[in-house]
């Protein structure tokens, strides 16, 4: 090895090693991409995370928490107070303040909670509208109906005849009645107002008739009681049976502001129910009102809220003041006659940035810096008509300074805060989200992709790609199913709902910790999915998803045995099984699509005719598979032993029919060519021998004669050389008739078709062998019945034949007879649609032939046993080799002593 | 009289020819392979030259075309190669005439008078004689109702001459036996009749040397007769 090319094999080496390492250096950059791509993830979506986190802001209300969104994406750009999430916590404020106001009409006197303050149950009831005009109710106090709702109502039952029920209840009922006159009247609304604030009081019997009316006032009700109703009282017995019934009835402890049980005020029983009734409703919905009274008036008291407001009513000359503030009364209420007389601008505190709603319906006047609009106000007051009359006016602020820690100050400080991160926050998260899809793409393209160390790709296969596909599914499966269920037990103990982004977004926002573990969830999660994402990858890629499955595997096994019941099947099995698989498919379907219904049926159908057209379409490309084999057994059983039926695209039985076939034609063409040669290889060999012989029988013939030419005088002398010379000609004949014989039995002759008239043929022949049949008396009959007898022939061959006839009648017909030769037009072969020429030739043998005709065809057959005659043998034979090789036929008929030769050829076309 | 060059590799063969030759008067040369006979043609003065195909050293066909180059002396090739393909080559490259073996003796001498007669003698014949019809060997005086092949009388009947004399005056044409017969019986020809076909057969015997393989009046198989142009 010489110096140059050790320093080219060590170069060769360091290419193989550089590129060895090469490859190792690609797996390793793979590797590190799917980790920067596991990070990106978990950069992206804890981006996301801050991002929403940073604009959720949870508020813990009265009523729960609360979360408000920044909207950050709207609120970039501008200040705290004009962000939606400002004007949504006032919206909510205003919202909240004006049902506190409600709350508080219903609760407190002069601006204080009032225990003692008189509830009218049935008014209470319908403060929403629809008080009669004239009712029944009962007043209470309203620390006894809070005291009630919180341990529920009592009921009581007892037996009792009629007169007994009757005498339960009052003699007479109460009847309120509403003066329409009033000034505080309002058909529409308001009723509930009314009775809170002034009503009339009505007493009146059972038919209704009004008995006395006084202007009560604020405090309480006068009554008075109607006596002697017997009238009625009789009238009404006589409806009841004597029957005894079972009547329910409140406890009696729940005593009115008079002291009194509520039987006490009515005269029947149903007017009874309906009453306690509305004793028991006005008792729950106070106590619920009480209870939002109190949390709502701690949330927005001036300690725990920067909201400030002022609910002032006036009705008539009676001013109700609802507010947070715990300044002076004077203060506030100068605050209020400000409100009065509409001289607002600006918030309650005072201060500068101080965000504010002033409100008067009833002067038209609404003034406002914030983006609530005056409808979104009156909307809200709507919802409360019965509790605010049109004089009602409000004035909401909240302080610029945010001095106490609530919603708004909360909010104030995260907006700023966060808004400038907002959008570096979204860049992050959207170039992970990029670096990531890039890096996904990327290892998709190449992951697997590898070369040997001859440089050749193939796909690597890692030991998790190598196993089954279910298996490795299922492991994938359980693998997620454990990162599940493992994210579930620390949502558990964490108290998150992974499903709820904002929360999760929340925590990842609020903690350090949390932000770590969720990044560290992420980047698992992300490394087990890619994991088996990229092995499905490799696995489609080096095609093995489905080789390498279970299913696949099962799948082959279940065809392969198909194939082997199908294979052993006999042909019922073959033919009638998938005709009957197809045919109940069929039914089965229609079947089904005759019960399913709409869209079902149709798309059934649709697969079946899919079914049905691939079935046609298989069927079809069957037939036409045969259709090419049959044509290829035409074309081999025509000649042409080299036609190769063309196996591509056929398909099971069709393909092993078309190989066998074309190995059938391969086979027979072999033997033909070996035959061929053979017979080319004797014709040679005869050729040469004859050759050999051909020149010692030429000295034998020259001297033979030369003996013949001595004057001879012996007698017996003469006579040997006669035979000799004989026999040498003869020997001479022989050799020439075995070389003709085996050159046209090879067909190692070239023949030169042209028009032969059989006619003139016939007569040239006869002529030419007319003294040899002189010699032997025999007289030539010819019987010519075609008009035209013009055959495609070699005429020196078709000459030889006739020849050979001609000499055969010469040599073996009987002396004396005579010789028929026919020429005849035949109508056969008109399948063809050609007309055949027969020449026919008879004589009478001379010897009795005891051999079969074709017998006589064979070579160095003679009629004659003995073979004492002139002739080689070879005559006929050659006769009928040239006659087959004119496209003709030959034929010898024997009956008796009568010898026929029968020739036909194709008329030749004009 | 002429020498002629007996060529053959087998002696028997040659001194037969020789026998038969002498016969005849001529003087023999005999030579047993090409070489030889080439040295022979080359010392001698030779008129023809019998050659047999296959023999050593140097064959028939390859001598003859050297003979070709310098000589224009008759060659008959006398070959067992009996082919047609044989006899067309051996023709084409130069010989005067193809005999097969085992051959006729007789034809033998009647090729070799023949070819001699034609290089010696009637090479040159050139007459003014209006009457006289003339195609290779075969002599046709009208005048005087002479046939002459290769200079000898020929005796025709009269029907016989007739024919030969269309022939020979339609040199190359070919009759059928009809046409024959219409032309020369000056009748309408019934057909199935094979008179005209036997009359040819005895001009041809008269006129052949080997009347199985005609020199000039040739058959043509299934159409008719024709006298072939030389």
């Amino acid at each position: 090895m010489g110096i140059e090319e050790k320093d080219k094999v060590e170069d060769r080496d360091k290419t193989e090693k550089k590129e060895k390492s090469a490859k190792k250096g690609n797996r390793a950059v793979q590797s590190v991409l799917g980790f920067i791509q596991h990070i990106c993830l978990a950069v992206m979506i804890i981006a996301v995370c801050v991002v929403i986190g940073g604009t959720t802001i949870r508020v813990e209300h009265y009523r729960g928490i609360s979360a408000y969104n920044l909207y950050a994406m709207r609120d970039h750009n501008i200040v705290y107070e004009d962000s939606a999430m400002f004007n949504t916590l006032f919206g909510y404020a205003l919202s909240d303040i004006v049902r506190h106001g409600v709350v508080s009409s219903q609760l407190e006197t002069n601006g204080q909670f009032n225990g003692k303050k008189v509830i009218d149950v049935t008014a209470y009831n319908y403060r929403s509208g629809g008080l009669p005009e004239q009712y029944v109710t009962a007043e209470y106090y309203l620390e006894d109906l809070l005291k009630w709702s919180n341990y529920g109502f009592e009921w009581d039952s007892e037996q009792m005849t009629p007169s007994q029920a009757r005498s339960f209840l009052a003699d007479t009922t109460r009847v309120i009645m509403i003066d329409p006159n009033s000034q505080y009247y309002n058909t529409s609304d308001a009723s509930y107002l009314k009775s809170e604030i002034e009503t009339y009081t009505f007493v009146s019997d059972v038919s209704g008739n009004m008995l006395w009316t006084d202007v009560n006032d604020y405090d309480g009700f006068v009554e008075e009681y109607y006596d002697g109703s017997a009238q009625a009282v009789t009238a009404k017995d006589s409806e009841y049976t004597e029957e005894i019934r079972t009547y329910n009835f409140l406890v009696n402890r729940y005593k009115t502001v008079d002291k009194k049980n509520l039987e006490e005020y009515v005269s029947d029983w149903d007017l009874y129910y309906d009453l306690c009734h509305n004793v028991q409703n006005a008792a729950k919905g106070l106590a619920y009102n009480y209870n939002e009274y109190l949390e709502c008036g701690e949330y927005y008291s001036t300690a725990n809220s920067n909201v400030r407001y002022m609910i002032v009513k006036t009705v008539g000359d009676n001013v109700q003041i609802y507010t947070n503030l715990t300044d002076e009364p004077d203060y506030y209420l100068s605050l209020a006659k400000s409100m009065i007389s509409g001289e607002i601008s600006g918030g309650i505190v005072g201060h500068e940035s101080d965000k504010y709603i002033y409100y008067s319906p009833a002067d038209m006047v609404y003034r406002s810096n914030t983006s609530i609009t005056e409808n979104t106000v009156r909307q809200v007051f709507q919802s409360y008509d019965y509790a605010y009359p049109e004089t009602v006016r409000i004035w909401l602020s909240v302080d610029g300074m945010y001095p106490v820690n609530d919603a708004f100050q909360q909010g104030y400080h995260r907006f700023y805060e966060y808004v400038p991160y907002l959008w570096p926050g979204v860049a992050t998260a959207a170039a992970a989200g990029i670096l990531y899809l890039m890096i996904w793409i990327y290892l998709i393209c190449v992951t697997g992709k590898d070369a040997d160390e001859e440089g050749k790709p193939y796909i690597r296969l890692s030991v998790f790609d190598e196993i089954p596909t279910e298996a490795a599914l299922l492991i994938a499966c359980g693998v997620m199913i454990l990162a599940f269920g493992a994210l579930l037990i620390v949502s558990e103990f964490t108290n998150i709902n992974p499903t709820d982004i904002v929360s999760v977004a929340d925590e990842v926002f609020h903690y350090r910790g949390s932000m770590i573990i969720a990044a560290a969830i992420i980047f698992a999660s992300d490394f087990l999915a890619m994991f088996f994402f990229y092995s499905l990858i490799r696995r489609i890629r080096s095609k093995t998803l489905w080789k390498n499955s279970y299913l696949r595997r099962a799948g082959s096994r279940v065809i392969r045995f198909g194939w082997k019941v199908y294979d052993n099947g006999d042909i019922v099995i073959r033919t009638w099984l998938p005709y009957a698989a197809f045919l109940l498919f069929n039914i089965v379907m229609l079947i089904w699509a005759f019960i399913s219904d709409g869209l079902g049926s149709i798309l059934t159908l649709l697969f079946l005719a899919a079914v049905d057209i691939l079935v046609g379409n298989l069927l079809y490309r069957n037939a036409k598979e045969q259709r090419g084999i049959v044509k290829g057994i035409e074309t081999i059983a025509g000649g042409q032993l080299e036609y190769q039926v063309d196996t591509e695209n056929l398909h099971g039985d069709n393909l092993t029919l078309a190989r066998s076939v074309n190995s059938i034609g391969n086979g027979i063409k072999e033997a033909v060519e070996i035959s061929m040669k053979d017979e080319r290889m004797k014709a040679d060999l005869i050729t040469n021998v004859s050759h050999d012989i051909k020149t010692p029988l030429t000295s034998i013939i020259n001297y033979v004669d030369l003996i013949k030419r001595e004057q001879v005088e012996n007698e017996k002398i003469r006579s040997y050389i006669g035979v000799l010379d004989e026999k040498s000609q003869r020997l001479k004949q022989l050799t020439d008739d075995l070389v003709e014989a085996s050159k046209i039995s090879s067909g190692n002759i070239s023949l030169q078709f042209e028009k032969i008239n059989l006619t003139e043929l016939m007569n040239q022949t006869l002529g030419e062998f007319s003294e040899k049949f002189e010699q032997k008396n025999l007289t030539t009959v010819m019987n010519i019945n075609a008009q035209n007898a013009v055959i495609e022939a070699d005429s020196r061959r078709i000459w030889r034949v006739m020849e050979n006839l001609f000499n055969n009648v010469y040599k073996y017909a009987m002396e004396g007879t005579r010789v028929y030769v026919t020429i005849n037009t035949l109508a056969q072969g008109a399948a063809r649609n050609q007309e055949m020429i027969e020449v026919s030739v008879k004589n009478i043998s001379a010897m009795p032939l005891n051999c079969a005709p074709d017998e006589l065809t064979e070579r160095f057959i003679r009629g004659d046993e003995s073979r004492t005659t002139e002739g080689s043998g070879l005559g006929l034979s050659i006769a009928r080799d040239l006659t087959q090789a004119q496209h003709g036929t030959f034929e010898i008929r024997l009956d008796g002593d009568l010898f026929k030769v029968i020739l036909t050829f194709p008329l030749a076309e004009k | 009289m002429a020498n002629i060059l007996v060529c053959d590799d087998d002696r028997e063969i040659v001194d037969a020819i020789e026998i038969y030759l002498l016969q005849e008067g001529y003087t023999i040369f005999k030579a047993y392979d090409g070489e030889q006979a080439i040295r022979i043609l080359k010392e001698q003065q030779i008129h023809l030259l019998l050659i047999d195909i296959m023999m050593p050293r140097l064959d028939g066909i390859h001598a003859t075309l050297k003979i070709r180059e310098y000589s224009s002396i008759p060659i008959i090739i006398l070959s067992a190669k009996s082919e047609d393909n044989d006899k067309i080559l051996g023709l084409n490259i130069g010989a005067d005439d193809y005999v097969t073996k085992p051959f006729n003796p007789l034809e033998l001498v009647a090729r070799v008078k023949s070819n001699l007669r034609r290089y010696t003698t009637l090479g040159n014949l050139n007459t003014d004689n209006n009457a006289l019809f003339q195609v290779g060997g075969l002599c046709i005086d009208d005048d005087t109702k002479e046939v002459t092949v290769d200079g000898e009388a020929v005796k025709l009947t009269p029907i016989e001459y007739n024919i030969l004399l269309l022939l020979v005056k339609n040199c190359g044409r070919v009759f059928s036996i009809d046409q024959i017969y219409e032309s020369i019986w000056n009748e309408e020809a019934i057909g199935a009749d094979n008179t005209v076909a036997v009359h040819i057969r005895h001009i041809r015997e008269k006129i052949e040397i080997n009347p199985k393989e005609p020199r000039y009046l040739k058959v043509v198989w299934g159409v008719g007769y024709k006298i072939e142009k030389q």
